[in-house]
């Protein structure tokens, strides 16, 4: 048994170096079939990648909740733990402010900035792909210069960082610790987060912000839950998440359902929903591809079966069994089919690469998504080559081996 | 199976020992589209190791049907074949197929070379179906190919070679496993003289070397003449 097994492995290898031509065929229609499901595998990939990317640095990761209060949160302490006790896991407030104060670098004033007045957790709850620099830390609460990450473009305006004020009714230095990769929507606009720290809290919430009790008309929060969690499915209002927040409303001033508003933020569920029709869709041309390779590669192992028989029959007389043969012509076919997988990896591989550093020239790419062939893609490429290479052999095997020993050595 | 078994000529005094292969009334028909063509009818005789015989007869008179069923390529409609103690009417493929290999080397009419393959190669096949090792394979191939004259021809593939010597690979290939049943069907058909005079000494070898039973099938009276014993076919029958 284990004789004929290695025999058989001997003979398969060099019956595929003996008949170079049929094993180029063979080869042919197989790289351009496990080719093509090896691009479909990895541009499935890719997109899901990609738009989890951009999902998670535009709108936060699943399952991200904006909360807004249309009233005066009397208590943003209490509001914020109560926030924690309805199912937050990471929460940071989200001020977008509408007349933000200029900065100042190099006595030029510059105005038309974007400032969100946040905490440390949003690094949480977004993804935040920094350039240079890095995120805020708990540390920066002490700082008594507020504390700012900026975008490429502001950061280019501002040059080395090293005099730049902000200005209320004074101004006042402040202190840049990162520089963030600006997404397509802003990428030319400046924008800049700010700290919400105790010596910056008239900054972040301007006057309207009352630092004694902490109140304050109007906040937004970002609030990052469990995506399992039941809360998460909350869609405008009415959900899980507003029923839990509002059970102790009256600690911080508001009383009526409507004048909470919490919507899911995040992509993540239409993301996937999008890309499972994409796959399915890749998924059916790369099936008609592979089908079409097989038909060829089984082709041209019909085709050769006459030829074969000969040959098989004088191996038969030479004292090989059936089973050896049906090993060989079978390992042949697969080992060819392998050989041809790994040719196509290859290939899409170059193309990739390739492809990638066309788009990267053209499209913003996140910059921890790497243009490359993953190695699920690899493996169903290599795995799917074998298939292919296994039914291609066997079918020709039985019928090579069908005939008698003194009939194949007639042919 | 010994390779050393007592020729029995020389082991006089002694038992004999039993023969080696024995057909008893063996029959071989076809059906070609309908009509049973009787081709061997009865045929009765054994072969002892160290005896070189030699088949003769006609032009279709069977030599080659019955051959391949002394090689167990065929198996006969009717009658017993016994080789090296086996019943073989009764094996199942495997078990035949490892006998063919281990036990019977086979020199064809038309040498069935395999194509696109070196002299080497060829050699080396049944060797790589008997498990030998790469090294030794290559070795004894190469030794094989030196003693029928082809050492300066290893690398040729057989549609390099001319008929003669894709004989002697064909012989060489034959004779890899030492077999103890070595079956020629005309291996000097297409030779001339020289070449002719080399396989049957090579052939007559390996009976008196190595103690191996062959089988000759041929035309040429020279050849029956060194041959032990000569069995004539005719009418599908053996005298
Ligand atoms: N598979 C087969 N089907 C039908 N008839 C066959 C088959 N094999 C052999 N025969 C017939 O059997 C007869 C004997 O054939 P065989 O090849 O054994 O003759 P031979 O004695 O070897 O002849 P030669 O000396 O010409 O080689 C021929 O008439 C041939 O047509
Ligand atoms: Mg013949």
């Amino acid at each position: 048994m284990l004789r004929s097994l290695t025999a058989g492995i001997v003979l398969a290898f060099a019956g595929s170096r003996a008949n170079v031509a049929r094993t180029i065929l063979s080869c042919a229609g197989i790289v351009v079939g496990v080719g093509a499901l090896i691009l479909v595998v990895t541009a499935g990939d890719l997109g899901q990648r990609f738009a989890t990317a951009y999902s998670e640095a535009n709108a936060g990761r699943a399952a991200t909740l904006e909360v807004s209060a249309f009233g005066t949160v009397t208590d943003l302490d209490s509001f914020e733990e109560d926030l924690g006790r309805a199912g937050a896991l990471e929460v940071s407030v989200y001020n977008r402010m509408e007349s933000a104060p200029p900065l100042r670098a190099d006595d030029e004033v510059i105005r038309n900035t974007d400032i969100v007045g946040v905490d440390a957790a949003l690094g949480d709850i977004r993804r935040i792909n920094m350039t240079r620099g890095r995120w805020f830390t708990e540390a920066d609460l002490d700082s008594r210069a507020p504390v700012l990450v900026v975008n490429e473009a502001l950061a280019d305006r501002l040059g080395d960082f090293g005099d730049v004020q902000i200005g209320t009714d004074h101004w006042a230095d402040v202190r840049i610790v990162g520089v963030s990769q600006g997404s397509t929507f802003n990428a030319n606009q400046y924008s800049a987060y700010l700290l919400r720290a105790p010596s910056s809290g008239e900054i972040v919430f301007g006057p309207s912000w009352d630092p004694e009790d902490n109140s304050l008309p109007q906040p937004t929060y970002l609030a990052r839950v469990d995506p399992s969690d039941e809360a998460a499915e909350e869609m405008f209002s009415g959900g899980v998440f507003t029923d839990r927040l509002l059970s102790a409303s009256w600690r911080w001033g508001i009383e009526n359902e409507e004048d909470i508003m919490v919507y899911r933020t995040d992509y993540a569920a239409e993301t996937e929903e999008l890309i499972g029709y994409l796959s399915l869709g890749l998924i059916g041309i790369a099936v008609i591809t592979l089908t079409t390779g097989l038909l060829g590669v089984l082709n041209v192992g019909l085709v050769t079966v006459r030829e074969r028989r000969r040959e098989l029959a004088t191996y038969r007389a030479l004292g090989a069994s059936r089973f050896t043969l049906f090993v060989a012509v079978v390992m042949e076919a697969v080992v060819v089919a392998v050989v041809a997988g790994l040719i196509a990896l290859a290939l899409s591989w170059a193309l990739v690469a390739a492809g990638g550093a066309l788009i990267g020239r053209f499209v913003w790419l996140p910059p921890d998504i790497s243009m490359a062939v993953p190695p699920s893609a690899a493996l169903v490429g290599l795995g799917s080559a074998a298939f292919v290479g296994l039914l291609a052999g066997i079918i020709p095997a039985i019928r090579a081996l069908r005939a008698s020993v003194v009939a194949g050595l007639r042919e | 199976m010994t390779v050393d078994t007592p020729h029995p000529v020389a082991a006089t005094g002694r038992q004999p020992t039993p023969p080696l292969l024995r057909v008893e009334g063996l029959t071989r028909h076809f059906m070609v589209s309908g009509t049973r063509i009787d081709v061997l009818h009865d045929c009765t005789f054994d072969v002892s190791r160290g005896e070189v015989v030699a088949v003769v007869g006609q032009s279709g008179s069977g030599k080659s049907t019955l051959l391949n069923v002394l090689g167990l390529l065929d198996e006969p409609s009717s009658g017993a074949y016994t080789f090296d103690g086996v019943d073989t009417t009764s094996l199942r493929e495997g078990r035949r197929s490892r006998l063919r290999g281990d036990g019977i080397g086979f020199v064809f009419q038309q040498f069935h070379l395999l194509e696109r393959r070196s002299a080497l190669a060829n050699v080396g096949v049944p060797m790589v179906l008997g498990g030998v090792p790469l090294l030794r394979r290559r070795t004894r191939a190469r030794e094989l190919l030196e003693a029928v004259g082809l050492g300066h021809r290893l690398h040729s593939q057989p549609h390099q070679l001319s008929g003669g010597e894709q004989q002697r690979v064909a012989l060489a290939r034959a004779l890899s496993r030492e077999p103890a049943l070595v079956l020629a069907d005309e291996p000097t058909g297409a030779l001339d003289a020289a070449s002719s005079t080399m396989i049957m000494d090579q052939l007559i070898d390996q009976s008196r070397v190595r103690d191996a039973a062959v089988v000759v099938v041929t035309h040429d009276p020279k050849v029956a003449e060194r041959a032990d014993r000569v069995v004539e076919l005719v009418e599908g029958r053996t005298r």
